[in-house]
């Protein structure tokens, strides 16, 4: 059965007078707390993206030589609840000719989609809500209600913009999701499972023992995976959905106020969940090097790890946004099936090979003779 | 308790937006019930403790057909479609008068109860046989059964889908019109 | 036999849930906070300050939709692959290895023809595929 953090929590003497307290109820108890950590997990992600709105201004600042948002709290840092309570005190505008129903709708989409992947997101060993034995198999298939939110949020809106905006970005999240499958199929083929816990749990605290490192192929898949990334959360160079320059804002043209909060929402937490992910297939997770002992405090050590590894791919992303100008249409759906799709299977079919030729060794086991 | 809670929710979805893509008369909203549906049934899949047919579901269905629908319905334009005519308990006209009505209601009627019938057989008999902890989880079972006794299966199911996919590429190939 | 409560699909129920609360919640915020001050000019679509002419919903070009083929297919054989790669390793181990590489490989060989026909033909062009046809049509 699937592990999770009840289950990985009830192995500690408080939980049973947790039980005691609950009357012995262990739905109830677990319930709770599913729920509490639920509700941590949503508020720093809120946090992280609301955090990135800033980083991502303050960032292109530096690099344009500028000096960004520095007037609400210290450095600017207040800048996101500035901005969040501005969100909920602008007036909703809907337009005339939108569609109500899917109007509404839309952002709900994007947002539980967006939501549902950070259950089986692994921030430590034992804190990973659900470690299901289909982990990564889920995140990306519920990560594909995201991509229905954008088409609908630009069909609802009934305007010109948003409607290209919404078909554009609709054809390319489903486009890039198949390099970005192959990719970490390639992966699950090393790990031997699509649990998150299995994939983390091969690899090692060390670089020579992440899966990055693991033979060239899954290096290659790395960087497949990374662009296919980019593109399925619709951040630049394939912003093409909400490419300001032609499409105004795309997609969210005609969505104000709080019903535009929750589609940046959406894509900040997106794009916080997908370096995760890629933290922990190809950057050895929440493995601290050279412990091995499973103690709480080590959970937040591993924690720690965790996130620093997802805030440092958060900064590449966020640099790769201001340094590289965006794609054609054309141009985008051509580096997606000619170049991303090939390179993507041969490295599934590289990894396959090496697994059978080297009998699953890395290249670190294969120089230095085992561990 | 919590997976009662679960099977019944989303039964309710399934049923509730099935019965919305037939009543409703927009077509990008039958759409989005549809999607609504197949969730439902994917919720289904994982009361059941079928997890990996339970996120297929999710993948292929809401992440693909429903998309694609929504592109063949763009094709069209999206919005005529709003005016269908209506008849006996709102449905459109083109699903047919009082006769065809009573004759679907006995045919499916009869076809609910023969699999009533058979399932209640299966069930009786199967557990025993379904329920081994050989493996450690439905995926590594239906990875095995892929590999061993349905190897020939896997394989064709590729040529298949290499089928399908030539066919879709020509048939979507623009020609020269006249 | 471990309890339901266990097993990881309560926690992905909450997460959707609360998507769902934030959703409400905010919009009540919204409604709370928010001004009403509705006129007609301030609700018609977005279009750089000209008025809209006709709707947005237009018939869209095919090759959307043919992306969408193309996807549907290829996620169904990523789909049909998951399974077999996620015992790769166990089979490897096993010492069938080499039995599980050609079953595996033949299967993405079969892929491999579908997107190479695809190419060869400019159905990936995301411009030229109307060209394309159109040029070899009138020669």
């Amino acid at each position: 059965m699937n592990q999770t953090v009840v289950s990985y929590l009830s192995k500690y003497e408080f939980y049973d007078s947790l039980l005691a307290l609950f009357g012995n109820n262990q739905g109830v108890l677990a319930f709770t707390i599913y729920l509490l950590l639920a509700l941590i997990i949503v508020g720093m992600c809120a946090t992280i993206g609301g955090l990135g709105t800033y980083a991502e201004r303050k960032i292109s600042a530096d690099l344009q030589a500028r000096v960004g948002p520095n007037r609400v709290g210290p450095y600017g840092l207040l800048q996101f609840l500035a901005d969040g309570v501005k969100m909920m005190t602008k007036e909703d505008i809907m337009p005339f000719t939108a569609d109500k129903t899917l109007f509404y709708l839309a952002p709900l989409l994007c947002l539980t989609g967006v939501f549902a992947t950070l259950a089986v997101l692994p921030f430590s060993g034992g804190f990973i809500m659900a470690d299901l034995n289909v982990g990564i198999f889920y995140l990306v298939a519920i990560s594909s209600l995201v991509g229905l939110g954008v088409f609908l949020g630009g069909y609802a809106s009934n305007s010109k913009w948003s409607m290209l905006g919404g078909m554009r970005g609709a054809s390319q999240i489903i486009s890039y999701e198949i390099p970005v499958t192959i990719s970490i199929l390639a992966i699950v083929l090393l790990a031997g499972g699509m649990g998150f816990g299995t994939i983390v749990g091969q690899q090692g605290g060390l670089p020579h023992q992440w899966f990055l490192f693991h033979n060239p192929f899954a290096f290659m898949a790395f960087f497949v995976y990374s662009v296919g990334a980019l593109a399925e959360t619709n951040r630049a160079p394939f912003d093409l959905p909400e490419a300001e320059s032609e499409l105004v804002s795309g997609y969210h043209t005609e969505y104000t106020g709080m019903r535009f909060g929750f589609f940046a929402l959406a894509e900040y937490i997106e794009v916080f969940v997908v370096c995760g992910v890629a933290a922990s297939l190809f950057l050895g997770g929440y493995n601290i090097p050279g412990i091995s002992i499973d103690i709480l405090p080590i959970q937040a050590v591993q924690f720690v790890v965790f996130m620093t590894k997802t805030l440092l791919l958060y900064y590449v992303v966020i640099w790769i946004r201001w340094t590289l100008p965006r794609l054609r249409v054309d141009q985008l759906m051509s580096v997606c099936w000619k170049y991303l799709t090939p390179i993507a299977i041969l490295n599934l079919m590289g990894c396959a090979i090496w697994m059978v030729v080297f009998n699953g060794k890395s290249i670190a086991e294969l120089v230095l003779g085992g561990h | 308790m919590f997976l009662q809670l679960l099977f019944i929710s989303s039964a309710l979805l399934t049923v509730l937006c099935a019965i919305g893509v037939l009543m409703v008369k927009n077509i990008m909203h039958s759409c989005v019930f549809l999607l609504g549906s197949l969730l439902g049934v994917a919720g289904l899949y994982a009361t059941l403790g079928a997890d990996f047919v339970a996120v297929t579901q999710i993948m292929v269905y809401v992440g693909g057909v429903v998309i694609l629908m929504l592109f063949a319905v763009m094709l069209t334009g999206g919005k005529d479609f709003i005016s269908r005519a209506q008849n006996l308990l709102g449905l459109p006209a083109s699903m047919g008068n009082k006769l065809t009505y009573g004759v679907g209601l006995l045919v499916g009627l009869v076809f609910v109860l023969t699999n009533i019938k058979l399932l209640m057989g299966i069930a009786q008999t199967i557990p025993s046989k379904m329920i081994n902890n050989e493996f450690p989880s439905t995926v590594s079972q239906i990875g095995h059964l892929l590999v061993k006794d349905h190897v020939l299966a896997f394989e064709i199911s590729s040529v298949l889908l290499l089928g399908a996919l030539v066919g879709a590429a020509i048939i979507a190939r623009p020609r020269k019109q006249n | 036999m471990i309890p339901a409560e266990f097993d990881g699909l309560m926690p992905v129920v909450i997460f959707m849930g609360l998507a769902v609360l934030l959703f409400f919640g905010g919009h009540f915020l919204s409604v709370v906070l928010a001004p009403k001050k509705p006129s007609h000019l301030k609700s018609t679509p977005y279009e750089c300050g000209e008025l809209p002419v006709g709707s947005a919903w237009s018939m869209f070009n095919v090759r959307f939709y043919v992306v969408g083929l193309i996807f549907i297919i290829f996620d169904v054989e990523s789909v049909l692959m998951f399974p077999v790669a996620s015992i790769f390793k166990e089979l490897n181990e096993m010492g069938q290895g080499g039995y599980a590489l050609i079953i595996f490989l033949s299967f993405i060989s079969v892929l491999i023809e579908g997107i190479a026909y695809c190419w060869r033909k400019g159905d990936l062009d995301w411009v030229k595929s109307f060209q394309h046809s159109l040029k070899k049509e009138t020669k």
